[in-house]
């Protein structure tokens, strides 16, 4: 059903997950804004706000680059363009409607391994400026990845699992009728906590958290700060945006078009993270390992089983 | 025609601010949040992210190298700008941002940026990259010798017995959420806490008297204070605390709150056009489990471990651990809405503030600092931020005793 | 003609960071440099047409090392690697060892007799590729997971100083466990 999108998305997708990056972080700030400052007097006011996003990164744009001593420069470069290289990679597999730039048999183990490359990145950039707190930042992260993958493993094979595929398409094509939201709500709910998670966002910015100084960030400056925050924003985009075709049904919906139902859904799931993280504080790993472990991985292991068994029957 | 000029102007209208508070300068440190806030510029919380340092406080001159060292720390282009009186920020802000303008549009283009030194948050006096450990004369022997300038860690066991690497990283005094002028040498292993010792910045000897405290010192002393104005400081007191806690722990949102009910109640807000929005604010700290799992059982402290270190006050009264601390301050603020325009004189003998009896053999702070080791040690260190933000001592009231120097622990 | 250019580079590339983790002197560079050799080796996979495969080297390999670098971290906390360290230890002896070795796997592409191709190729090698590994031995490489597993969990069981015992007391009735750090379950 899906066919190759032509050659010009390739440098299109970049350029749309920036914009949408944009958006989500100017919403973010809109919110924040109204919490520190008060609801804002007029749409003026409210706009100003929404733009902070594009003013912080002009200010880093202008800002001198600077190292630390004794740094290992080159893997800390490296972790942090790992960032979002390894989102724009992992959105190559996002269908627009029911075309992504690229639809490999094995796309959702794609899209798995590209983010695992941010584990890598955010190591190294922790490791990178040898400095204690930035490096503090580092593992932190590392002890997230190994609290979320597993469930999150769990919950995109719940997926692939019902579609009996590990193409996207396929997945999307499968979801013709019934979304997969439906019957495998667990899996849903899981994957959005690691979408959250994967990106260091929200409830789990505690590898960059203000705790530790910017923990991984702690000692970035100028553009590295940029490329390394404003990735992970997209990292974010792709992870909400892909819980649109595992579970959402990805294009299919009525009256509009494919790709206006895509915009519709991944907005609305990025409006729902970026507004539910105002309820949560931030989740710190030793704490949140053991509910991952004893209560996430069990759970999305009897949701396969209940979708295996549904589909060894139909 | 100049774009890259234009551009480079714009990037600096609303520079980012590192806020540095030193002891005795709550009320600047209260002023400036308010003012920073008010023109919506980013705070951020590293020096590598800054472009202003504001330094709140007078600083003495033994403070000036680690200030230097934030500054060497920061991007260019970066500037440090001192408020040294309430009353004078407002034009220094317009001022720095007039400099940071003409800085970022004279830079040259391409220049190589200088190596920085390795900057936490962490420079302070005699910080590692000085070389100058003597100066404390306690135990940190680097055997590993240094490399690059810098001390290697050394080992030890750590809580499994596995002989691992030990880090000496002081955290303070340029943190942000943290208490003004307080430093902890904590030795780190990973990220455990295996020792810590609590030390401060030199406490000049002040004709102010400490800011949240005031009211009750002021009485004490025969001026005419009403219950109101005690109220509205300790109401403040408590919503900065919890403030920095909830920031602490990651709860943005609600800390901002705090905080701007905070400045509400200081500038003298009636009951009624605060009570409900501060009311939302303790039911939604209250209700919200995800607080409560993530925090509770840090800094275990009963009362009776509390009253045998001699804290008094709402640490005392909490019984508790650091969730049971940020419930009994938001109640207590709640509590003390009711009497927020109460304009009876203060009695004189009363002399409970904010952290505690200020008439015991130490100032209520004394205490809160004494006890940080004994809690702190074996925490991660996000549960040691937690804990030391959950018990807020003020180190203002440190001058008001003949205490000075270095608690060991 | 592109395939073989990129598997030429992939080879290439595999080999230099292969030899650059025992050139580098940081344990740091040393694990990433292992990464990009384990990565170009998955790129040579896929070009054999088994994504599946591929996709999984990069995956496993990425978060492996990730975690290879936590035990670095336990053990060696100086950040950036200050103080240089030789990745070479015993070197007569493995170098000898690395050439026996090499020298047998060269043999063995060399001198096996290899099939050349009848018919087309099929459209799942990976499904192929599984097939004739281990069709027949199905149930026996299940059991073998299995087993796998449960030395791993077992390994672990061992390994640990404390048991429930010293977390739940000696009569298991506390009611929260007795843990340096506390948990997130309340158990």
């Amino acid at each position: 059903m899906p066919d190759a999108a032509p050659l010009w998305a390739t440098v299109v997708l970049p350029v749309a997950l920036a914009v949408a990056a944009v958006v989500a972080a100017g919403f973010d700030a809109m919110l924040s804004g109204s919490a520190e400052r008060g609801p804002a007097g007029s749409v003026r006011e409210a706009g100003l706000r929404a733009l902070a996003p594009l003013r912080e990164a002009l200010r880093l744009l202008v800002q001198r680059p600077r190292r630390t001593t004794a740094a290992d420069r080159l893997l800390g470069r490296l972790g942090v363009v790992l960032v979002p290289v390894a989102a724009v990679l992992a959105g190559a597999v996002l269908p627009w409607g029911f075309r992504a730039v690229s639809d490999p048999s094995v796309g959702i183990v794609w899209f798995n391994a590209m983010e695992a490359l941010a584990w890598a990145a955010v190591w190294l950039a922790g490791w990178g400026p040898n400095s204690a707190l930035s490096l503090v930042g580092g593992y932190r992260f590392l002890a997230q990845g190994l609290a979320y993958e597993l469930p999150h493993m769990f919950a995109i094979t719940t997926a692939a699992l019902g579609a009996e595929s590990l193409r996207v398409g396929d997945v999307v094509a499968a979801q013709d009728g019934l979304w997969f939201v439906v019957w495998m709500p667990a899996a849903f709910v899981v994957y959005l906590l690691s979408a959250l998670a994967m990106s260091f966002w929200g409830p789990f910015e505690h590898p960059v958290s203000r705790d530790a100084a910017g923990g991984a960030a702690a000692e970035l400056a100028g553009v590295d700060r940029l490329v390394f925050l404003g990735g992970r924003w997209l990292l974010l985009v792709v992870t909400a945006g892909f819980s649109v075709p595992l579970f959402l049904g990805g294009g299919h919906g009525p009256l509009l078009p494919g790709w206006a139902w895509t915009l519709v859904k991944t907005v609305a799931v990025l409006a729902l993270l970026v507004a539910g993280r105002r309820a949560l504080p931030v989740l710190r790993m030793e704490r949140y390992m053991e509910v991952a472990w004893m209560v996430l991985v069990p759970l999305t292991l009897l949701q396969a089983l209940f979708v295996a068994v549904v589909v060894l029957n139909r | 025609m100049d774009l890259r000029g234009a551009l480079r102007r714009t990037a600096m209208t609303r520079p980012a601010v590192l806020a540095v508070t030193l002891p005795g300068a709550t009320e600047l440190r209260l002023e400036a949040e308010a003012e920073v806030r008010r023109r919506g510029w980013p705070v951020v919380d590293a020096p590598a992210a800054a472009d202003l340092l504001v330094v709140c406080g007078d600083p003495a001159s033994d403070d000036t190298p680690w200030l230097d060292g934030i500054e060497r720390s920061m991007p260019e282009p970066a500037l440090r700008i001192v408020a040294g009186e309430s009353g004078q920020l407002a034009d220094a802000l317009d001022t720095a941002r007039r400099d940071l303008i003409d800085k970022a549009a004279t830079r040259r283009a391409a220049e190589v940026a200088e190596v920085a030194h390795v900057a936490d948050v962490s420079d302070e006096p005699g910080g590692h990259e000085h070389g100058d450990h003597e100066g404390h004369g306690d135990g940190h022997d680097h055997t590993m010798g240094e490399v690059a300038g810098l001390p290697m860690a050394e080992r030890g066991d750590d809580r499994d017995e596995l002989r691992l690497d030990r880090l000496h990283v002081p955290i303070g005094p340029a943190s942000s959420d943290w208490p003004a002028g307080l430093v902890l040498r904590l030795t780190l292993q990973g990220d455990v806490v295996q020792g810590v010792e609590v030390d401060h910045l030199p406490l000049p000897p002040s004709p102010r008297l400490p800011f949240w405290d005031e009211p009750w010192l002021r009485a004490a002393h025969g001026d005419e204070v009403s219950r109101g104005s005690a109220v509205r400081r300790r109401c403040a007191a408590h919503l900065d605390s919890a403030g920095r806690l909830l920031a602490v722990v990651g709860w943005d949102d609600v800390a901002a709150r705090c905080r701007r009910l905070r400045d509400e109640v200081l500038s003298g807000a009636s009951r009624e056009s605060i009570g409900g929005d501060l009311r939302r604010t303790v039911r939604r700290v209250e209700r919200s489990r995800p607080l409560r799992w993530s925090i509770a059982g840090l800094g275990e402290l009963p009362a009776d471990r509390a009253r045998a270190a001699g804290v008094s006050g709402p640490a005392l009264a909490a019984d508790g651990d650091a969730h049971d601390r940020l419930l009994k301050w938001l109640h207590e603020v709640e509590r003390g809405l009711e009497g927020l325009d109460d304009a009876r004189p203060l009695a004189p003998d009363d002399r409970t503030g904010p952290r505690g009896r200020l008439d015991g053999p130490q100032p209520p702070s004394r205490a809160l600092l004494d006890i940080l080791p004994e809690l702190l040690t074996g925490a991660e260190f996000a549960c040691a931020r937690i804990i030391v933000a959950s018990l807020d001592p003020d180190l203002d009231e440190l001058a008001l005793a003949p205490v000075s120097g270095a608690a060991h622990a | 003609m592109p395939d073989e250019v990129i598997f030429w580079v992939l080879a290439l590339v595999a080999v230099a960071a292969g030899v650059m983790v025992f050139r580098f002197d940081s344990m740091a560079r040393a694990t990433y440099a292992l990464l990009t050799s384990l990565l170009c080796v998955g790129g040579e996979v896929l070009l054999l047409g088994l994504d599946y495969l591929g996709v999984v080297i990069v995956l496993m390999m990425t978060i492996e090392m990730a975690i290879m670098a936590v035990f670095m971290v336990m053990y060696m906390m100086n950040p950036a690697g200050l103080m240089p360290m030789t990745m070479v230890h015993n070197k007569k002896g493995a170098a000898a060892i690395c050439a026996a070795v090499f020298a047998v796997l060269a043999a063995g592409v060399l001198l096996a007799p290899w099939p050349s191709r009848r018919g087309r190729p099929s459209a799942d090698p990976t499904m192929d590729l599984g097939l004739s590994l281990m069709g027949p031995q199905m149930l026996t490489m299940m059991a073998l997971g299995l087993a796998l597993f449960a030395t791993i969990v077992a390994t672990v069981v061992l390994a640990t100083r404390r048991g429930r015992y010293d977390r739940f007391g000696d009569d298991l009735k506390a009611r929260t466990p007795d843990d340096a750090v506390r948990g997130g379950t309340g158990r």
